[in-house]
């Protein structure tokens, strides 16, 4: 695909050009010492340019009667670097002019290219391409958690990062304001607190329940079937649970919920859960179990389990909070094979499907007391347990413990120092830790405790710039910078004592370790940070829950097909990722990673587990590749209907990396109608079809047309539904009728390329795009490297973006082989 | 009220809550007082749109006719202007509630390529009259999202829960509290001097890019360290006593109108003390069915109507809810008298959303109202439907009318909108 062409109709230049006052000539004769480079952009310009772009008035309001003048100028480069891109692209002089040979057009597009190249060489010879960075959100919360050795959650507490180049890993978008220093105070004793844990040893937990022994679900099972509950109403009592030998069978996901409430978490920390239960009456399907925190507030899903007929026993080790209760709840469950609920029937004759649910055993807090994060801040600090009778009361719990250092300003100045050692990810300076010291000793001197006085000191670190930026010196990056790049890059977190100990004996230069580090950081599950973070910006997953579903149009939507949607996507890239798979596979894939949820929405039958697994694409699958799979589906619509034109852009912008123009100003977009008389494509038909429309839409909106056989939660559809006039659907939801929405139009998924491609369908569709592989290998290199090393693509990167595709096209073209390729260069080993 | 944790009382009244105020010895207020009132301005977005066709008459000028949403605020009909026509240019952006983050600020493109916010207009005022009250001005919203912006386009969270920000006001701590917070405020300015220290050591072999960040780090060490120096000052001064019980904080997140009604009962408590004299409102309509009766279908889904009859019949229901609590919140500022002035009379409401038309995330033809202040209002302004003002126009007067020079803002031309 090319650039749409007509785009500097709805965009004048921003740069008034017949301004300028430098000009190339100077520059070009300074720089190269020759006058024959500017003659050749002077002939070219006045053969093939100024006779349309020749004054301030000129087309699209271009004058380049002086180009490219002053390139220090940002306005003037981008500008030069526009002319450069469309001569190159043969996208101008535009077809129906005369067109230059080869040569010329050659030697033109070279010639601008070396004054760009040169000029901006020039502004990154001071800084380099990645300005000082901070840690963004996400980096910092994982950072903090290393650091002290606790669990806690700290990014809610941080403004939000604003992404630049499309992620928040890069340096303009990380900026600092007053506020974002008082909500590193903040975050900072969060963190401390949950960290230098010193209230007495809670009671640990120990056993294994049954819902029997639960008051509600007993009185809800105890309370004969139609008692009247409330004399006025009238309203009687449906038992919505069967006891069994050996399990309580739930029915329901409404209230009574299945609350323990005999566990009431004793202090937050660790705790291992385990439970059994079986389907019921389920016709050999499984059930769904779903495990929840929470404290009669929202709930935390802690996981969840495709439960079969004969018993099953799970486990999980969650992170629990002090006073959370867990509850388990089934999914999926509540109506018989004549699709009525239990509501219609009462548990004693029902003969729908359940959860039947044996036991939870809940052991924990895990670990030691006090935790092992009082250690990790204060090593060789003595604690001493403080007499029962003299306990006191201080936040949330009694203290149990002090810490007892024989020599509080020795211990104080030791402490401090390791502490600041460890935070800013290199050995310090000479001197470097004494200002932070001195912070703690003059707050012992002024009469506070050791623990406040080291945490003053904590505190000043958590906030100093050495913890908060990167470390990056200009030019090649020293082995602590190395291994910082790397461990952000593939784990989101700080370097650990492995790849330190390789920066302190300087052996990150080697090209062989560095490929080594990565090999073991992959295999590290923190990777799963990388896949998370990366795919979550790069294919806008972040955006998954931006629009909720028509509860109408979509009654099979709910929060557990949302979770899976994510989990897919990322499953797919981390599986690209482990196996390195051909990178070509996010345009076509023979294979899906489906759990059991997933492969009922895509109707793929087999796979009856919660973990996502590698499954061949069934032959008569439309699925196949990142665009159909449901998480961008629904991220590229709205909760009602889909737009071919946002789709289309998604595909240009996410995929092939060549964003579409913005729409020009005083264009209305196309307003949503779910009355069931007109498509999406008639109403867009009339605004594509007016002519300052035309050109940009040809481009944007043939995959959006394919993509029309997707409807806005990813599922598969013929016709549009439609909540006006239609057709009832003839197939069922839970074993009943639909009534919620009717069948409208038929969906046309065909269209054509700009180039005159046709296809008939999503499937046709794929295959064209295969043309354009090389566009997406490109377009992920990119990102990558964005990511990766925190600066946008220059003009000035793009030989080595060319480099690293070519290198990585002529080996197996694989996405491991292309995030060692990203590490390997020079762009992520400098600065 | 709940019994604040200590800690956390010390921790939002120590450092996040006692922002700059007036200077014990500056006479400026006192003297204020006793002569002119102060003007204030309170700007609150609907973020999820408002249907334009049951806000706007058909005629413009003086004698238009009561449509569905203006009905309930036809005592304050003089009291206000209604403008339609007015956008911020180039408002596509990252998705189609990008503009949520440009309404006070009119950044172009909100989210695309290499986006930096711009400062938001109460930001700005704040910056030349902030000083002059407790607090610069008070963020606040239904969620902990906002519409102020920094000058390096940080956004500043939204305080949404009202008891909380009543405490911040009327009420006092302990004395054990308020030496303990004093304490911690001492240790909040040490470290910021140890951490600016650092920054300077820092920058010295650095080049110019990395410096400027650098700066921008210092600068905002530095102004922390201000704001934690005027907050020890004002930590000994007693607060504005009144006469109103703290508000019970709503729990339930879906509940915004509950939420919003509660914020609108604090505002004219917090302009009448002169606490602040800049606040806003962010209503954030959510992913959930809201407790308004009749109403079955979540907000968001409703704003994206699809033309069906019932969802916008559903659509009415929510933003009338929120027109009742607009009316609520000018009627408590208009039954406050000062001087022989209304409350109301000094301060500007402007009360708009980022959306045009939200079934289509279209961001013309804003709706916008604009109440109080001192104008000349009772008419219907409709500018051109299809060649927009810039909404710009109305905040430079806005600015204007807070006692600040100010010729341009955002993307401004220059023309007056009112008189």
């Amino acid at each position: 695909m090319t650039a749409p062409q007509n785009i500097e109709k709805h965009f004048a230049f921003p740069v008034r050009l017949g301004l300028a006052i430098a000009s190339i000539f100077v520059l070009g004769c300074h720089a190269h010492g020759q006058g024959s480079e500017t003659v050749v952009v002077q002939d070219f310009l006045s053969h093939h340019c100024t006779s349309c772009h020749g004054s301030d008035d000129g087309e699209a309001g271009l004058n380049l009667t002086e180009f490219p003048g002053d390139l220090s100028d940002a306005g003037r480069f981008s500008l030069a670097l526009k002319v450069h891109d469309r001569v190159h692209r043969g996208e101008m002089p535009p077809p129906d002019q005369t067109q230059p040979s080869d040569t010329d057009r050659t030697r033109f597009v070279a010639h601008v290219g070396e004054l760009l190249t040169h000029q901006e060489r020039q502004l990154l010879a001071e800084s380099g391409r990645t300005v000082l960075r901070r840690l963004n959100r996400s980096e910092y919360e994982n950072t903090l958690r290393e650091l002290v050795g606790a669990e806690v959650s700290v990014r809610d507490i941080l403004p939000p990062d604003t992404p630049s180049h499309g992620f928040d890993t890069v340096a303009d978008g990380l900026r600092f304001s007053q506020l974002q220093i008082e909500k590193y105070l903040e975050a900072a004793d969060v963190a401390l607190d949950a960290a230098i844990m010193l209230n007495e040893q809670p009671e640990s937990f120990h056993r294994r329940m049954s819902l029997n022994e639960e008051k509600e679900i007993r009185d809800n099972l105890d309370t004969p079937e139609g008692t009247i509950k409330d004399p006025v109403s009238g309203e009687k009592h449906r038992v919505l649970f069967r006891r069994l030998p050996d399990a309580v069978v739930m029915f329901s996901t409404g209230y009574p919920p299945g609350d323990f409430r005999q566990f009431n978490a004793p202090a937050s920390g660790l705790y291992r859960l385990r439970a059994s239960a079986y389907a019921y009456q389920s016709h050999g399907q499984p059930a769904t179990l779903r495990i929840f925190a929470h404290r009669f507030r929202e709930k935390r899903l802690l996981g969840f389990f495709e439960m079969p007929v004969e018993p099953r026993e799970v486990e999980l080790i969650a992170h629990l909070n002090r006073d959370e209760l867990v509850q388990v709840m089934p999914h999926g469950v509540g109506f018989d094979p004549e699709g009525k609920g239990i509501w219609n029937v009462g548990a004693a004759e029902f003969q729908g499907n359940g959860l039947a649910f044996q036991w939870l055993e809940i052991e924990g807090p895990l670990g030691a007391w006090p935790p092992s994060s009082v250690a990790r801040l204060y090593p060789d600090v003595p604690l001493r347990e403080i007499p029962k009778n003299q306990r006191q009361w201080r936040a949330q719990g009694t203290l149990g413990y002090e810490l007892a250092p024989h020599d509080p300003v020795a211990s104080a100045s030791q402490v401090v120092a390791s502490f600041a050692e460890r935070a800013f990810r290199r050995p310090l300076k000479e001197n470097e830790a004494d200002p932070f010291v001195q912070l703690a000793i003059a707050s012992l001197e002024q009469g506070s405790n050791y623990e406040e006085a080291t945490r003053v000191a904590f505190r000043a670190v958590l906030t100093s710039p050495q913890f908060l930026f990167l470390d990056e010196r200009t030019g090649q990056l020293d082995d602590h910078a190395i291994a910082a790049r790397l461990a952000y890059f593939l784990w989101s977190s700080p370097p650990d004592d492995e790849l330190r100990q390789l920066a302190d004996a300087n052996k990150l230069g080697d090209s062989d370790m560095l490929r080594a580090q990565t090999e073991r950081m992959l295999a590290n599950p923190k990777s799963q940070q990388f896949v998370r973070n990366f795919t979550g910006q790069w294919l806008d997953l972040r955006n998954i829950k931006a629009t909720s579903p028509d509860k109408q149009l979509y009654p099979e939507f709910d929060e557990m097909l949302e979770a899976s949607m994510v989990s897919e996507t990322e499953a797919f890239f981390a599986e690209l990722l482990s196996a390195n798979g051909n990178v070509d596979n996010f345009i076509q894939s023979d294979f899906l990673m489906l759990n059991r949820t997933m492969a009922r929405h895509y109707s793929i039958p087999g796979v009856n587990s919660e973990f996502f697994q590698r499954v061949a694409l069934p032959a008569d699958s439309p699925r196949g590749g990142v665009l159909t799979q449901a998480a961008i589906l629904k991220v590229t619509a709205n909760g009602t209907v889909t737009s071919p034109v946002l789709r289309g852009a998604w595909v240009m912008k996410r995929l092939l990396g060549t964003p579409p123009q913005p729409p020009p100003p005083n264009v209305g977009s196309v307003e949503p109608d779910t009355r069931g008389a007109s498509t999406i494509r008639e109403l867009l038909d009339k605004h594509r079809n007016s002519e300052t429309c035309a050109s940009c839409h040809a481009e944007m909106d043939p995959p959006g047309f394919a993509l029309e056989s997707f409807d806005v939660i990813g599922g598969w559809r013929d016709r549009y539904r439609s909540l006006g006039t239609g057709d009832k659907p003839p197939w069922q939801f839970e074993g009943r009728d639909i009534w919620e929405y009717k069948l409208g139009p038929p969906v046309d998924p065909s269209g054509s390329l700009p180039d005159g491609r046709a296809f008939q369908d999503i499937r046709e569709f794929k295959q064209l795009l295969q043309n354009d592989r090389q566009q997406v290998l490109q377009s992920l290199t990119e990102k990558l490297l964005i990511y990766a090393t925190g600066a946008g693509i220059r003009f000035s990167d793009r030989a080595e973006v060319d480099q690293i595709v070519s290198a990585v096209s002529n080996k197996d073209r694989g996405l491991r082989t292309l995030v060692h390729e990203v590490v390997q260069s020079e762009l992520f080993r400098n600065k | 009220m709940r019994q604040l944790n200590r800690r956390t009382f010390l921790r939002s009244s120590g450092v996040a809550v006692a922002l700059p105020f007036l200077d014990a010895m500056d006479s400026r207020r006192s003297v204020a007082a006793e002569s002119t009132p102060p003007r204030r301005m309170v700007a609150i977005c609907a973020s999820l749109g408002i249907h334009s066709p049951f806000l706007y008459p058909a005629t413009p000028g003086r004698d238009y006719e009561v449509t569905p949403y203006l009905d309930g605020l036809q005592a304050f009909r003089d009291d206000l202007t209604l403008i339609s026509g007015l956008s911020h240019p180039d408002q596509s952006g990252a998705d189609g509630h990008s503009s949520e983050q440009t309404w006070l600020t009119a950044a172009r493109h909100p989210g695309l390529g290499g986006f930096r916010n711009s400062i938001s207009i109460d930001q700005l005022i704040a910056e030349k009259i902030g000083v002059e009250t407790r607090f610069p001005s008070l963020t606040l919203g239904t969620s902990t999202s906002s519409q102020s912006y920094t000058r390096s386009g940080v956004m500043i969270p939204s305080q949404s829960k009202p008891s909380q920000v009543f405490a911040q006001l009327f009420l006092e701590g302990k004395p054990e509290d308020v030496s303990a917070q004093m304490r911690r405020i001492g240790q909040g300015r040490s470290i910021m001097d140890t951490i600016g220290e650092q920054a300077r050591r820092l920058e010295q072999d650095m080049g110019r890019a990395d410096r400027e960040k650098l700066t921008e780090y210092f600068q905002s060490v530095r102004e922390m360290e201000q704001r934690l120096a005027r907050a020890q000052e004002w930590s000994t001064k007693p607060k504005p006593v009144i006469d109103a019980s703290p508000p019970q904080d709503i729990e339930d997140e879906k509940d915004v109108i509950g939420r919003m009604r509660l914020l609108m009962d604090l505002i004219p408590l917090a302009l009448q003390t002169d606490s602040t004299r800049l606040i806003t409102v962010l209503v954030q309509g959510r992913n959930d069915v809201p407790p308004v009766p009749g109403v079955s279908i979540d907000h968001h889904n409703l704003s994206h109507h699809g033309q069906d009859e019932n969802k916008i019949s559903q659509l009415r229901l929510i933003e009338e809810a929120e027109f009742a609590a607009l009316g609520q919140l000018l009627s408590g500022l208009k039954s406050k008298s000062e001087g022989e002035r209304t409350l109301l009379d000094n301060t500007m409401v402007l009360f708009g959303s980022n959306l045009g038309n939200a079934n289509s995330h279209d961001t013309h033809n804003l709706p916008v109202i604009l109440a109080g202040g001192g104008f000349r209002h009772g008419q219907y302004l409709a500018f051109d439907a299809k060649d927009n003002r810039p909404l710009c126009n109305l905040f430079v007067q806005m600015i204007q009318s807070m006692g600040i020079e100010a010729r341009s803002f955002g993307s401004s031309t220059g023309e007056s909108l009112l008189d």
